[in-house]
Formats: C-alpha cells, sequence, structure tokens
C-alpha cells in the first residue's frame, strides 16, 4: 500500500467519524442535568443564550425556536409513572388537576417527535378542551382504540410515543421549584 | 504498522476538527432549514402557516394548539420592522430568534398589554426610526416567530383575519 493510499483512508475515516461523533454528542436531548419530576424532564436551558457550541447544538436539534422558560415550560415524558417506555399498543390513563399556567397542552409524538396521522384527527389535549370531574381533576384516554366514554388522545400500534407537556406563563409558585409540582399521572391500564 | 502513525495521527486530528466544526455548524444549518420551511411567503415577510398536522411539520415538536406566524429575516438590506397585533383574550406573543438559534426578545399579549406594538430590528450601527423600540443583534438572519394558542383547531377560520394585522417588512424610511 502507497503511503498516499494510507492518508485517503485516514481523510474518509477522519471525516466519518468527525461527524458521527457530532451527531451523536449533540442528539441526547436536554436530559443532561434535567429536571425530573415523575417520568417528566424539562430543560430551563430552552431559548437561552447557550453558553458553549455542544448545548447551543443540542438545544437547536431537540427544540428549535422553543421560548425561554418563563414564556413556556416544556416537559418530555418517553416513560409511564411505572418507568416502562410509551408504547402504543397500550392504553394509558393520562389524568391530573389544572397546572400552574396560564395554558398548558399534551401532545403526542412519535419517537423522533413529529406528529403521526390518526383517524380521529387529534393529537393533543389542553386545559381549554379537558372535562374536570367533581374533584377537580380531568383524565384522557391514550390508546390505539377510542374509549367508550371520555377524552381520548390516540395512539399509534406498534409505534412507540413519547409525550410533550407545554405550560405557558407558568405560575411563580411552579417556577420556584418545577421537580416539586404536581404534573399528570401517566399510569398503563393495559396492552 | 509505523508507516500508519502519521494517517492515523491526521485521522484522529482531522475527526476531532470535524466534530468541532460540525457541532458549530449544526445550530446554523437547522435554522437555514427552518427558515426556508417557514418562509413560505419569502424572507422579510409575514408567512400565516396552516396549523400543524402530520402532513405539515417545519419543525420538530410542532404544537398542533398553536397557529404560527413566521418572518425568517434578513438585515443585511436595513432593519426590520415587525407588527404584532395581540388576538383579545388569547396568549400570543412574538419571539426573535438570531441565526445561532438564540433568543434575542420575547414579548406576550399580557406584557403587551393586549395592544398592538412594534419593534425595529437591527444590527449594531444600523440607522433606525427616531423613537422606535430597538432590538441589536449582532446577525443578519434568523426568524421571528407569533405563536397565537387556540382552544381549538377549528377557531383558526375566526382569528386568521386579526392574526394577519401582524406584519413584517424592511424599513425604508426613517422618519
Amino acid at each position: 500500500m502507497k503511503s498516499w493510499h494510507r492518508y485517503a483512508i485516514a481523510l474518509v475515516g477522519g471525516l466519518t467519524v468527525g461527524l458521527g461523533a457530532a451527531w451523536a454528542l449533540t442528539g441526547g436531548g436536554l436530559s443532561n442535568g434535567a429536571i425530573a419530576n415523575g417520568p417528566w424532564t424539562t430543560s430551563l436551558g430552552f431559548g437561552t443564550k447557550a453558553t458553549d457550541p455542544v448545548t447551543r447544538a443540542v438545544v437547536a436539534r431537540a427544540g428549535l425556536l422553543a421560548l425561554p422558560a418563563k414564556e413556556t415550560v416544556y416537559w418530555s415524558a418517553t416513560t409511564d409513572a411505572a418507568g416502562a417506555p410509551l408504547d402504543g399498543n397500550c392504553r394509558y390513563r393520562l389524568s391530573g388537576k389544572l397546572l400552574d399556567a396560564r395554558w398548558w397542552s399534551v401532545t403526542i409524538y412519535d419517537a423522533k417527535g413529529y406528529l403521526v396521522a390518526n383517524p380521529a384527527d387529534i393529537w393533543s389535549v389542553n386545559g381549554a378542551n379537558v372535562a374536570l370531574d367533581a374533584k377537580g381533576e380531568w383524565r384522557v384516554t391514550i390508546a390505539p382504540d377510542k374509549p367508550a366514554d371520555g377524552a381520548w388522545l390516540p395512539g399509534t400500534k406498534g409505534q412507540p410515543f413519547h409525550l410533550t407537556l407545554r405550560m405557558y406563563n407558568p405560575g411563580t409558585a411552579f417556577r420556584a421549584d418545577p421537580a416539586k409540582a404536581v404534573l399528570p399521572q401517566i399510569v398503563k391500564e393495559g396492552c | 504498522m509505523r508507516d500508519w502513525l502519521g494517517p492515523l495521527a491526521f485521522g484522529f486530528i482531522l475527526a476531532a476538527a470535524t466534530a468541532w466544526g460540525a457541532i458549530g455548524a449544526i445550530p446554523y444549518g437547522l435554522m437555514k432549514i427552518a427558515s426556508d420551511r417557514l418562509g413560505q411567503g419569502g424572507v422579510n415577510a409575514m408567512s400565516y402557516g396552516n396549523l400543524a398536522n402530520p402532513a405539515r411539520q417545519p419543525v420538530v415538536r410542532p404544537s398542533p394548539d398553536l397557529a404560527y406566524s413566521s418572518c425568517p429575516y434578513d438585515l443585511s438590506a436595513g432593519p426590520l420592522a415587525i407588527d404584532v397585533t395581540p388576538v383579545p383574550g388569547r396568549y400570543s406573543s412574538l419571539s426573535v430568534f438570531d441565526a445561532a438559534t438564540d433568543v434575542i426578545f420575547v414579548r406576550n399579549d399580557v406584557e403587551a398589554g393586549g395592544k398592538p406594538f412594534r419593534i425595529i430590528l437591527a444590527r449594531e450601527g444600523q440607522a433606525v426610526p427616531a423613537g422606535a423600540e430597538v432590538v441589536r443583534t449582532s446577525h443578519d438572519r434568523g426568524i421571528a416567530l407569533i405563536r397565537l394558542l387556540l382552544k381549538d383547531p377549528k377557531e383558526i377560520g375566526g382569528l386568521d383575519a386579526v392574526r394577519r394585522q401582524s406584519s413584517c417588512a424592511t424599513v425604508t424610511k426613517l422618519k
């Protein structure tokens, strides 16, 4: 093998490894240093001036054009209350009380963060369209098939899913300690 | 094996430099893609996007509850005037992002007192209209985004006329 052959191999290998490393280093979402609350995690780093290039790239990939925490807090869940990954084949109870924010919504996405077609054209529930029971609680069923009664957020069979909880203009009590705030429960009822 | 020492060292240094360069380029690249997808009406003009659905997702994790209006901007020809008209009783906000994805301005409807407002977005040193509220940035390009919350997607029909009162345009007169 000639010398330039070895350098050519190193050139291709170096570029490939470099690009792969950049993609891998910035693809973890904002789980590092995040605030956890049950199955929900958030980072208050969205929408702020990033302090280093890696954080900026991570934020750009996970939440491009996201608002700062004073305006909106974005919570993400990829597991249920028991820690099992959210599975589109299963039925879940998503429930809670009204949240400490001017407005909130829960949206269902695929594992890459995109909306998936469903026959009902429903991808979210929000504080304005959930019904409260006598105890002031709301309840939504996440399942591939429409439940007999109550609100429905369609899951997709054969696909894992992620949930994003948005809280617009969160209250000062919430912002003082987001890790202790009461957030919606995600409980698996069956598969 | 000794023949490989030079190429291996070269490969390692190249990999590190490539990774560093790519990490720095990712935010700019993603903003460029988002500008192209959101800016159906071109640059320095407000596009009143349709609601997000599986067939229309210009950015990752779009909210189906929000009507997004977006203004991809380029300040190389002069400052940009952004006029925002809030919808009474609704959460709405203007946020301005620079080419590096950093947010440089946010104001919601409550902070605006529910009233229309105008800001001038300008590079350092660019002349701006006297008396205007000015936001300075160190980048030519970026995206200004208006979010309007809907209780139900069907509401967009009734609210579309109001949201179309918000606009953006290059400043041509300084007085």
